[in-house]
């Protein structure tokens, strides 16, 4: 229940100007006359990414400033707002699960690569995909010579699946997929892998990132228009909740958000509009927001100012709660509690004097941790802005989390930070700055409007540019960046030369499944994709009916480009 | 054109191939536009001949390339090949990202005037655009 201040007991209310009047002596008679002598190390005290201002000395008079109330505003554990946790005993009963996402090879080398995981006791895997295969082509497009199987694995067509996920599902319990723009080929190509391996589908969660909104907001792996991009997400959600119920249709990876330096206000408000517009779609679809609210997943990064890291993360789980109550009129605990991954960002570490990542490590996975970590936390690690990580990276990360979670205690009570003068007023003030922004969103129709028109696009690229200003003008000290900066250090950056041989080999095989299969059954079922992307029917199946005949990822990419059209964004849609 | 003010700088940034890594070249944008040039932005994932047209027809006077995937040794010196051959020699060819120290050599041979390696301050950038543009301009006006 929400109680204004001002109906407090007059007992309080006197106790509270008493505050203020002490705190306002104090001001004058003891610092103002030190700080005259002593002069503030900095113009401006600024939190690192909103740049708000931080005051010397956080009182009462700051909660009651801000309006606020303990029960309305924090709760309790478990309970509505869940500021203080979705888990109802916070991490007392199980910590976070802890992940790392692993660079890798492609093709066969993945599958060794993801068996050895596997047998280090991993019991899930993120898969990502090269640049041809997000962007939709295929390997022998001359447009993408150079690129295939060097950020990731190389897909052409079911048959490349299948080599991928030549795993012990036994022990494969969990496999999140990163392939946005051309989601519905991939999905397919994954189905219908895992129904030639015969692996129950009800035993295996398979995880779709699907985020395509993000990719025409900042990443930049959009193939066609936003709206028909929208759409193709939609019909994956469908197609999931719809087949298969105990998968996961969606991430909101506001983790891209962040190192396009959007601000942790436009970050919350940019992902939590983007969330509203594919469920905005998928209400559309005849589901239910009980039903539906679950599904949403969250990946949130923070960077190393402590306390905008923290009141962040606790700002997503009220205003996400908020939203699906007050917005959609959600009731189900289930779809008030927000699902979400934590994690340090990669863009607080240097290629400069690199042993010192793991100092900045330690401390984000630590705020993490106080900011309630989420369901899983997963780490960079300290060496990844050189190169491959390498095997102590990985040993190092993995201990990391371990270290904060078993030595340092921030988990054995929940939302410990809670009632902290400053932590509150920075957690209620960036809520309600998203709030206010999120509506802003609403009132230009939505985020697919937001993005049409260039809004996300522009405002990230000022915050970039205004975020690098303050490093190059010294506002922002960055450890051996522009400050105690290794004249003459060595840097070693290790670049990644594409090995000729592997993109000869993949090229090699696809012109060889295209020469072997039945052509004419392909025509045909490219024709079903187009027919279905004109006429709105759902793409997934499709899809599927046309990998199994061994149409190629970048066909059927094509196809759909053929109905769709491309995205071409000018300076003004990109924010360059 | 108001008699006296010189004519700004204009500059076609691009990026080539699947890289669509922009938080830089965002920033060098509004550095350059804060800085009275006026800039041209390709959008993402563009071929060398599709930049060398663009560059021709809107008549700018340098390009600028951002490369932060590893395509820059085959993706570079086909762009200021195919600039040559259509008729766009004379245009400066600069170029930003994660370039190894290594193939700086390469792209110098291939015509590029400059590389800015990453941690490049936007300022030096500018200052570096303003110098080149205030001499061509001088020895325009000293042909004339």
């Amino acid at each position: 229940m929400s109680r204004p201040l001002d109906h407090l007991p007059l007992a309080d209310q006197a106790a509270n100007n008493d505050l203020a009047r002490e705190a306002e002596r104090w001001e004058r008679e003891t610092r103002a006359p030190f700080v005259s002598g002593h002069p503030e190390r900095r113009e401006a005290f600024l939190t690192q990414a909103l740049r708000w201002p931080i005051k010397a000395l956080y009182t009462p008079a700051d909660l009651k400033a801000c309006g606020f109330d303990y029960l309305s505003d924090l709760g309790f554990p478990g309970e509505y707002p869940y500021t203080r946790a979705t888990q109802p005993n916070g991490h007392r009963s199980n910590f976070w699960t802890m992940t790392q996402v692993t660079g890798f090879g492609k093709g066969e080398d993945w599958a060794r690569r993801a068996r050895y995981m596997l047998e280090q006791g991993l019991q899930g895997l993120i898969l990502e995909h090269d640049l041809p295969t997000t962007n939709g082509y295929d390997s022998d497009d001359p447009l993408v010579e150079g690129e295939v199987g060097r950020a990731g694995l190389a897909i052409d067509s079911l048959e490349d699946v299948e080599r991928a996920l030549d795993l012990p599902f036994e022990r494969l319990r969990y496999l999140m997929s990163v392939c946005n723009a051309p989601q519905p080929v991939n999905l397919a190509m994954i189905i219908a892998a895992l129904e030639k391996k015969q692996v129950d589908a009800r035993k295996f969660v398979l995880h779709i990132v699907n985020g395509i909104l993000i990719e025409y907001t900042c990443v930049g792996r959009y193939i066609y228009p936003p709206v028909h991009g929208l759409r193709i997400a939609t019909d994956c959600i469908e197609y999931i909740i719809r087949h298969h119920p105990n998968w996961a249709p969606l991430s909101i990876i506001s983790a891209q958000l962040q190192p396009a330096k959007a601000n942790p206000v436009q970050e919350l408000a940019f992902s939590m509009a983007i969330a509203m517009a594919y469920i905005d779609a998928t209400l559309q679809r005849g589901f239910d927001i009980d039903t539906l609210a679950p599904y949403f997943h969250f990946v949130i990064n923070v960077d190393m100012d402590f306390f905008e890291g923290i009141c962040k993360l606790r700002a997503y789980r009220k205003v996400w709660a908020r939203l699906m109550k007050e917005h959609y009129g959600a009731t189900r605990p289930e779809a008030l509690k927000i699902r979400m991954m934590t994690s340090p960002t990669t863009i607080a570490l240097t290629l400069q004097q690199p042993l010192n990542n793991i100092g900045r490590l330690a401390i984000m996975a630590t705020a993490c941790a106080l900011g309630g970590a989420g369901d899983n936390m997963t780490t960079p690690l300290h060496d990844e802005a050189h190169a491959l990580p390498a095997e102590e990276g990985i040993r190092v990360g993995a201990a990391l989390q371990h270290i904060v979670a078993h030595e340092t205690g921030v988990a054995e009570s929940i939302d410990p930070l809670a009632g902290s003068y400053y932590v509150e007023t920075l957690t209620k003030q960036i809520e309600s700055a998203a709030m206010a922004e999120i509506d802003k969103i609403l009132k230009m129709g939505g985020a697919l409007q937001a993005i049409e028109s260039g809004y996300f696009q522009r405002a990230l690229g000022r915050e970039q540019y205004e975020r690098n200003k303050d490093l190059e003008q010294g506002r922002r000290k960055w450890i051996g960046v522009n400050h105690l900066v290794q004249p003459g250090e060595q840097r070693q950056i290790e670049i990644f030369r594409a090995d000729q041989r592997m993109e000869d080999e993949q090229i090699a095989r696809l012109r060889a499944l295209r020469a072997r299969r039945d052509n004419a059954a392909v025509a045909h079922a490219l024709e079903a994709v187009r027919r279905a992307a004109r006429e709105g029917a759902n793409l997934v199946p499709p899809c599927l009916a046309a990998v199994k005949v061994y149409a190629t990822h970048g066909e059927l990419c094509g196809a759909l480009r053929d109905v769709f059209g491309v995205h071409t964004p000018d300076s003004q849609l990109t924010g360059v | 054109m108001q008699a006296g003010a010189p004519r700004p700088l204009r500059i076609l940034l691009c990026k080539l191939g699947m890289d669509t890594h922009t938080v830089g070249i965002t920033v060098v944008a509004h550095a350059l536009r804060e800085a009275g040039m006026e800039v041209i932005f390709t959008g993402l994932k563009q071929t060398p001949q599709a930049v060398a047209s663009a560059a021709i027809q809107e008549d700018v006077d340098v390009i600028g390339v951002s490369s932060l995937s590893a395509g820059h040794t085959r993706s570079l010196p086909r762009l200021a090949q195919l600039l040559r051959e259509q008729g766009g020699g004379d245009k400066l060819l600069v170029a930003g990202g994660v370039i190894p120290p290594e193939d700086l050599p390469l792209l110098s041979a291939a015509g590029f005037a400059r590389v800015f390696t990453m941690g490049t301050d936007t300022r030096d950038i500018v200052a570096y655009l303003a110098k080149w543009w205030r001499e061509k301009l001088a020895a325009e006006a000293q042909a004339r």
